[in-house]
Order: structure tokens, then sequence, then C-alpha cells
């Protein structure tokens, strides 16, 4: 890197199924607005706009980003659009962090947004087309014959679903901005809930919501000036790979692995399990919690639900999993992953109030999309790369 | 929705065809700018927001194209306006504001420094002009959206009224 790169704005809006009092522009503008206070800027001292979104069609409003012009101030200004289906968010915010890493601009604000109530997500990402392996009933019905080959090879217990979605619905309730705030849940009632797409229980599916957020990325000499909380990108990775090809070990694709490789290495870290402090990580079915700890090399093969099921992955565990309610509680698509790097930020920045965890000094945001083949993550410190 | 390839044709070069018809339905929460803009026009008033510049926006700009701020002044325009650009439309389709041959405009109305896109009902495209004047046609039944403007009509010389405008 020939320039040190910093987070030192973080802003969301509130999370909901729907953000009936606002526009696109407005929802925008709310996480913009909190984000620029957040890093004591305004809009005239941005260099720089990198936004990022799922696909145009959820919304029906092509290239958003150009109609958002006015809401963003971003006249006369570099913006750059990111298209990376669900990991979105992440490959965003990466893409936002490499303009200040190669010196070209100074301070850049990057923004991931959905407002998934104008149409139907669910439906946009099934559509038929001739001749193509069929999608049927969305990423539920895609990603299940997936998680049961996952449960079949590592001889998970059924209930380790329910015990991730309990976790991350009652860290939830933490966070004032996440979707879903629902206190109750046990693992007992948790078992109960319909079975959706076998073996996804409803309460181990992601909601659907409006929502966006913002971060305020700086150099290092606007970072050391900067007179209030900062998170120090130390490393960024991105991966692809086909949706599908033959031997494809979906379970755990050769690009997530080969992502969570070349990110820490990037970052010095031989052991993630011991140097990281807090995770947020894209988990849209309670299920893909183990699979990714095994994937991304937190947790030996066949050995993630075992952390689950052990408590490592709670608010109190040693390897503290979406203290935010992650996406199983708040999904605007467009925004999730770039939240999983948001509030990994906030963790470092100690910003995160009830969800904070104590001590963070690294942490680490990721996001996936499409077919588990869009793959984007990073790794935040409280101390200079 | 169907499955994907239950009804394709051969072609007599062997190529495969399938039909894909994509039906999909949106909605939109327009905020509280556009709000204000869609309900004036159920009660026949056309509404824009004034920039910090002193241009007023029609239809009206949520935020300040030139300062980013929110844009919170509001100016009453005519509902008379001149064609500033338009197309032809031989065959309108579905959902088109006419289903007979029309215009596609950007009209800016009196009193508003941007141009509005809407239909003009001109008969034939020898009868559009670059600056003529329209007038809105309003709709009967008016809901609070866009097409309570029916689409626009030609002023004829001898029909000129007085210009609206803020």
């Amino acid at each position: 890197m020939a320039e040190r790169c910093a987070v030192i704005g973080v802003g969301q809006t509130k999370h909901a199924s729907c953000r009936a009092d606002v526009s696109i522009a407005g929802l925008v503008r709310e996480a913009v607005d909190r984000a620029l206070e957040s890093a004591h800027t305004t809009m005239t001292e941005i260099d720089a706009i990198v936004i990022g979104k799922a696909p145009d069609m959820l919304e029906g409003v092509m290239m958003p980003e150009l109609y958002l012009v006015d809401a963003l101030a971003a006249a006369g200004k570099p913006v750059f659009r990111v298209h990376t289906a669900g990991s979105v968010g992440g490959a965003t915010a990466i893409v936002a962090c490499q303009h200040v890493t190669s010196g070209v601009h100074r301070r850049v604000l990057t923004i991931g947004f959905e407002k998934q109530s104008d149409g139907n997500a669910m439906w946009a990402l099934s559509v038929p087309l001739p001749f193509g392996m069929p999608v049927h009933a969305g990423a539920g019905g895609y990603f299940s014959p997936i998680i049961r080959s996952y449960i079949k090879r590592s001889g998970a217990p059924g209930h380790i679903g329910c015990m991730v979605a309990v976790k991350d619905r009652t860290n939830a309730c933490k966070n004032p901005y996440a979707h879903l705030h629902e206190p109750d849940w046990t693992l007992e009632k948790a078992m109960e809930s319909p079975m959706l797409w076998d073996p996804v229980r409803m309460i181990e599916t992601c909601p659907s919501s409006d929502g966006a957020i913002a971060l305020v990325l700086a150099n290092e000499s606007i970072a050391d000036a900067h007179d209030g909380p900062k998170a120090w990108v130390h490393a960024t990775a991105m991966r692809s790979e086909p949706t599908q090809f033959a031997g494809r070990n979906q379970v755990s694709p050769k690009a997530s692995e080969d992502c969570a490789a070349d990110l820490w290495r990037k970052a010095g870290i031989t052991s993630p399990i011991e140097e990281i402090d807090a995770v947020e990580m894209y988990v849209p079915f309670a299920w893909f919690e183990p699979m990714w700890l095994e994937s991304l090399g937190f947790a030996p093969k066949d050995q993630g639900w075992r952390y689950v099921e052990d408590g490592v992955t709670e608010m109190s565990g040693r390897l503290p999993v979406n203290c935010s309610g992650g996406v199983l509680s708040t999904n605007p698509i467009g925004a999730s992953g770039m939240l999983r790097f948001g509030e990994a930020a906030m963790q470092v920045m100690r910003t995160a109030g009830e969800h904070q965890v104590d001590g963070v000094r690294k942490a680490f945001g990721h996001a996936y999309g499409g077919g588990s083949q869009f793959f984007a993550m990073w790794v935040v410190g409280a101390d200079k790369p | 929705m169907s499955g994907a390839t239950s009804d394709y044709t051969i072609a007599p070069d062997g190529s495969f065809t399938a039909p894909l018809e994509l039906f999909y339905p949106y909605k939109r929460t327009v905020g509280p700018t556009l709000s204000r803009f869609l309900t004036g026009l159920r009660d026949q008033r056309v509404e824009g927001t004034r920039g910090k510049d002193g241009r007023v926006h029609v239809p009206p700009a949520e935020f300040d194209p030139v300062t980013g701020e929110p844009m919170t002044e509001w100016a009453e325009v005519g509902s008379q306006g001149s064609v500033v650009s338009w197309s032809w439309q031989p065959s309108p389709v579905d959902g088109n504001v006419l289903q007979h041959p029309f215009a596609w405009a950007l009209i800016r109305l009196d009193g508003a420094d941007t141009a509005l896109l809407h239909g003009v009902d001109a008969g034939r495209s020898d009868a559009m002009t670059t600056g003529m004047r329209v007038r809105a046609r309003w709709a009967e039944e008016r809901t609070g959206s866009i097409t309570d403007i029916a689409c626009f009509e030609p002023v004829t010389s001898t029909a000129v009224v007085a210009r609206g405008g803020s």
C-alpha cells in the first residue's frame, strides 16, 4: 500500500422492512449525514464517492448512482459504482479503500444501500432464464442443498442453525439500528419455527430490509489529525469464481479459501482465532456461520459447528461473531456487506454501544454474494498496520 | 414462474429458442418532497422546489443539485409550458400515457427552470415543434400520481391563457 487508510466515520440508517418515510435518496442521505458527522467532516471535503448496491432490478431504478448525485452533493466529483451481487457492500468498501491507498484521493465517502420494499428481492433473484438451471424460490432454495451437504459432511446436529439464529437475534436487540428486535427467542422455540427450505427454518433466514450505510475513509495524514475514533485498514482481499463448474466445492468454495488466505497473509495473521477479537461475517442463513468459520480458517474442517455449540461465537465467547445481529437480523442486500465492514470498524473504534466487545484490537469484516462465488474481506485494527 | 425450457423451439439451422417474459412488480416510497408534489397534482396544483441559486425544479429535486442541501423552499408554477424537446411515439405500448400515437416531450412549465417528461396529444407528428405551447389535461379521477396529468395538449393561438407561475 502506497498510503495507509483508516475508517474515520461510520453512519447507518435505522433498518426496517419498509422505510416508508423516505425515498431512496433520503435513505442514503440519512446514512451519509451520520457518517460525515462521526468523521467531523462535510460533503465539500469529500474528494470522491464510491457507491454500491445489489442488482438494479431489485428496485427497478437503473444506474441509481446518477439519480443520487444530488443527494450526495457529488456534482463535479468522481463517482464510482461497484456491482458484485450480495458481496457488493464489502467490494465497494475495498474499492473506496483503494482510492485512498493508491494516493489518488485523500478523503473518500463510500455507501451501500438497498430499498428492498420497492421490489421483491426473492423473485428478482429467481428469474427463470431459458436453458439455465432454475433457481426456484429465491436464495433459500439455492442454498439449502449446500447446507444439507455441509450437515452430511460434518455430522453437525440439527439444532446448530437455530443456535446461531437465536444468538444473532438476541445480539440484534443490543443494536438500535437493527431491523429485527426479537428478544424472546429460545432454542426450544426456534426449533419449532416453520421449515421453509429443509433444513432452513424461518428463524434461520435473513429478513428483507430497507437500509443504508456510509463510511468515510481517509489517508494517514487526515486520519492522524482526526480527533475521533478511527480504525486502520490492515488488509483487504477479493476473490470470485463461476457459479457452476465440475468438481466445485460449494460448501467451502476455493475463492473463499483463497480470499481468506490472501487476507491473513497481507494482514500478517497466522492464527485468525488467536489474533482476531471480533468478527462480522455474512450469514444470511444461520448454517453459514459454522460453514464460513471453517472456510475462513477460524475452525478446522467439520469442526465449525462445535464452536457454535460450545458458545465460542457468543458475544462473551472467545471469537464473538455478529454482535450487531448480523445479516440474520438486518438485510438490505446492497448494504449488508458494508454493514459487516462498518460494524467491524465500529468494534475497533469502540463506538458499537451496547454490542461493543471489550478490548477489540483487530476485527474482521466479511461479505459474500451470488451462488457463494464472490468474496470480499478486510481486517481493521486499532494500531497502524 | 414456469420451468425454463419446457416450451422451446428448434429453428431450421438447429438453434434453440425459448421465450423469456419478465413481469415484475415495483412500488415506490417517494419521500416527503415528491409526496408534496404528487399530492398537489391531485388538487390540480403544480409545485416545484427552489434551489439556492434561485432555479425552480419541476418535478421537484429532493436535494439541491448545486449544494446538496435538502430543498425546503417551494414555488407554484403554471400548468402550461413550452416544449423543450420531443420524440414521436408512433406505436404506444401498455402503460404509456396515451394509447394512440403521441409525442414524448420535455416540457418546461411557466415559472419553472427545468423540464418535466410527459406525453403530448398532438394528433400528428407534424403538429409538434420545439418551443410550442402546451397545457396540462387533467385526469378526471386524480389519486396523487404523475398520471393525474393525463397528458399535455397543444395550446392553440386563439386560446392562449395568461401565464401562470410564481
